[in-house]
């Protein structure tokens, strides 16, 4: 990102904005010198949060708010925050599928914690964090060669 | 973009359900909705072509869960022709141990 190293914008928190966030990332992660493997992965594992967000957060709790993203580049890595308003959500405090989960057939599989499974195995970082009213998801994705 | 779905009956008791697009939470319940559609044929082969499909998420995934479901053992479910980074999602996932990955449609 040439003479700024942070681009924030928000979408509002509707099923609809699911693509132009990806666009809105794919376009910081090029900026970043990420290849398109990576902004590929950048891409999912942020879609995987926001979909939460905006399915568990607002649409499920009859309630309507706005999805942030603020994406900062910092020299070895390329930084996303996801922030919402909706009540206290932490993506990361349910339990990983398992091995055994993952091997299960289909016909015996629960069909939840797969969006978060993609998001962690996807990117170089994710944590939570609770900041005053809203939910902060904050994604790290390693440049490791600038264009 | 949005999701493209088409569904055609081929020969014998096969169907096959194109999908173009990007396939998301958004674009997820046109992919339900085609899968049920596919159910009532009671196909003994689904082959989900994804030749122009750029981009799954996990609601899809969701729906691969739904159609095996409910089509049970009956009906084989083949991905047909996924590029990288769905293919990615679908082994990552230990989907490709209930489906078949394959790069074009088998003969019979």
């Amino acid at each position: 990102m040439r003479g700024a190293s942070m681009k924030a914008r928000s979408f509002p928190g509707d099923l609809d904005s699911l693509s132009l966030i990806r666009q809105f990332i794919a376009d910081v992660a090029v900026e970043a010198g990420l290849d398109s493997c990576a902004c590929q992965r950048l891409c999912l594992a942020v879609d995987e949060i926001v979909t939460n967000a905006i399915v568990y957060g607002y649409i499920e709790a009859g309630v309507k708010g706005t999805v942030d993203i603020i994406a900062q580049l910092e020299p070895t890595a390329l930084v996303i925050e996801v922030e919402d308003t909706a009540a206290p959500y932490d993506p990361t405090a349910r339990p990983m599928p398992t091995e055994e989960d993952l091997t299960r057939p289909l016909e015996e599989r629960v069909p939840g914690g797969l969006g978060i499974f993609l998001a962690t195995q996807s990117v170089d970082g994710l944590r939570y964090q609770r900041a005053g009213e809203k939910n902060r998801t904050i994604l790290t994705m390693s440049r490791t060669r600038t264009l | 973009m949005r999701l493209v779905v088409a569904l055609r009956v081929r020969d014998g008791s096969d169907v096959e359900i194109e999908l173009s697009g990007e396939l998301d939470a958004s674009s997820a319940p046109q992919f339900k909705g085609i899968i049920e559609q596919a159910a009532g044929y009671s196909p003994k082969r689904l082959f989900l072509n994804m030749m122009q499909l750029t981009y799954i998420s996990s609601a899809g995934l969701r729906v691969l869960i739904f159609a095996k479901q409910k089509m049970g053992t009956s009906t084989d479910i083949y991905v047909v022709g996924a590029r990288e980074a769905v293919a990615q999602s679908i082994k990552l996932t230990g989907f490709d141990r209930s489906i078949f990955l394959v790069e074009e449609i088998p003969r019979t």
